[in-house]
């Protein structure tokens, strides 16, 4: 069985009389300890997957199972502390105003779980920030940076789940490889599930066991990492977005 | 010096030493704004002259003395002068700066923090309760401010309490309406769905998280609105409806010496003049504050 099921999963944004399918029946299975990966052009949905496993967007129809129950509504602690996500945007997802202390010890707090001081530190050890970052406000901190407090936060939990959507796409190169490196090296520490957007090709070549690809809100084929290493696409719009950036994959 | 090291501990590191820090900061970069210091001052010496007033009065502010009514500023013993009474303006100008202070005060601690309440409550939460609360807020917004407060004092009877419960209760909707448009603009961000999915509630995610976002734009307005809510309270006073004579307070000398402005100007002008100043001063230290609490500005 898989921990994260997700069964004719459809998301539809409804405003004033208008509808907007983001989602439309797309199912996935992501076993524990694995890296999915969701590759697709922009507005294809897969982030809006990670968002409707949040609750952070409006499910229409099918469903999802973590660890084979089904997700709660609202989603409740419990939830949290399996599942965490890291956003696309550092510089966005961390509060303007509060210091990477207050930022990595409130998750604790809402949990009501000690130790709050020696947890910090060993959250800022964990992503390699000096200790001494931990009183300054994200305004303070490069983009990488920021990104490794945003994981950081993401694991003061200690969830078995990490979303990732696009955690990359706004550092730059030097950066990128640092921050996936850093999650890589996470989740084998861990044994973390990785579930993970991205349409950079060279990031999920590098992340991912299995990879689904999405179009307009649809899945078009799911594949093995052995099927992208040797080509073996089978639709023509996989094989047309993998061509596309296949020489900006990184060697195995 | 020591101290000066702790404090200036690039990393600091405890909890409190980080605040005390980042408070030493904040002090220093207060003092580099001028005109925030100048506020800082009048607001000092405001403090002072009510704390003091009992001292540095040089008349007692109630006591009349009719063969001394409508001395001119300058006078021996009466610095600025006397009023229709006989009364010292100096000691009833000094005496009354704790009522101006109580009554700002109160209402800078009431009316912001509701508006504030219930403006984040408002964005935050959307749907029928943001209907609900913005649809009061309007019905207060729609009252001309004088008026609904006039109808309040007169409901409840004259005096100061009333006066500043009158004034705040006509004065928060404004702190509604910015606290909600500032929600509504952080209430989608990142920040907010990650600490949401760390399983926090409404209130934490109100309190800890937008509030904060909220603050600057608030206390804009309640620094511009401090020199309106003295001349509420002096409006209010001035109608005979707030603070009762013989008690000191600004407006209410002006309003008595409205009727002998063109021949003893001095009488209305000596507390217009306090009002005046104080209200300057309130205005420069929030400006100055406002710059300061907003830790993004902090390379600046």
């Amino acid at each position: 069985m898989a921990l994260i099921e997700i069964e004719n999963l459809s998301v539809t944004y409804r405003s004033k009389g208008r509808s907007v399918t983001a989602v439309e029946s797309v199912s996935l299975g992501v076993e524990a300890r694995q890296s999915f990966g969701l590759v697709g052009e922009s507005g294809s949905g897969k982030s809006t997957i990670l968002r409707a496993i949040c609750g952070l967007a409006p499910v229409t129809g099918g469903t999802i199972r973590i660890g084979g129950d089904l997700v709660p509504t609202p989603r409740g602690r419990a939830f949290s502390a399996r599942v965490q996500m890291v956003f696309q945007d550092p510089y966005a997802s961390l509060h303007p105003r509060h210091t990477l202390d207050r930022t990595l010890s409130e998750p604790l707090a809402i949990h009501g779980i000690g130790q709050t001081d020696a947890r910090v530190m060993q959250a800022l050890d964990d992503v390699g920030l000096p200790q001494s970052f931990r009183f300054r406000y994200p305004h303070q901190l490069s983009g990488g940076q920021r990104q490794r407090v945003a994981i950081a936060r993401a694991l003061m939990l200690r969830p078995e789940i990490l979303l990732l959507d696009e955690p990359t796409s706004a550092l730059d190169a030097s950066v990128q490889a640092e921050t996936l490196n850093l999650l890589n090296r996470l989740r084998t520490e861990r044994g973390l599930t990785f579930l993970m957007v991205s349409h950079d090709l060279a990031v999920i070549d590098h992340m991912c066991d299995r990879i689904l690809v999405m179009q307009n809100g649809r899945a078009v084929e799911e594949l093995s990492r052995q099927d992208l290493a040797s080509a073996k696409m089978k639709t023509d719009y996989a094989r047309s977005l993998f061509s596309a950036s296949a020489d900006r994959m990184l060697e195995p | 010096m020591r101290t000066m090291d702790w404090l200036r501990d690039q990393n600091p590191t405890s909890r409190a030493q980080a605040r005390a820090g980042q408070a030493y900061l904040n002090w220093l970069r207060l003092r580099r704004n001028p005109l925030a210091m100048a506020g800082l001052l009048i607001t000092v010496i405001l403090l002072l002259v009510a704390l003091l007033a009992p001292w540095l009065a040089p008349h007692d502010p109630i006591a009349q003395d009719l063969s001394q009514r409508l001395l001119p500023p300058l006078s021996p013993g009466y610095p600025m002068g006397t009023d229709e009474f006989g009364r010292d303006i100096l000691s009833r100008i000094l005496f009354g700066s704790r009522i101006t202070l109580y009554i700002v005060l109160l209402v800078v601690l009431t009316a912001p923090v509701a508006g504030l309440f219930i403006g984040t409550v408002a964005g935050y939460f959307g749907g029928w309760v943001d209907a609900v609360l913005m649809r009061i807020t309007d019905i207060f917004l729609a009252f001309p401010k004088l008026i609904l407060a006039l109808a309040l004092v007169a409901v409840l009877g004259p005096g100061m309490v009333n006066a500043v419960l009158a004034i705040a209760l006509t004065s928060w909707p404004p702190y509604a309406r910015v606290a909600r448009a500032e929600t509504l603009t952080v209430r989608n961000s990142d920040y907010i769905a990650a600490v949401k999915l760390q399983g926090a509630g409404g209130g934490r995610v109100i309190w800890g998280h937008i509030m904060p976002m909220c603050l600057p734009s608030v206390i804009i307005r309640v620094t511009l609105d401090m020199a309106g809510v003295i001349l509420t309270a002096a409006g209010l006073g001035f109608l005979g409806l707030g603070v009762q004579p013989p008690l000191p307070e600004w407006g209410a000398m002006i309003s008595s010496g409205r009727k002998y402005l063109f021949e003893q100007w001095w009488v209305a002008t000596m507390p217009g003049l306090a009002i005046f100043i104080v209200s300057l001063g309130f205005n420069l230290l929030g400006d100055g504050l406002r710059d300061v609490l907003d830790p993004r500005s902090a390379g600046k």
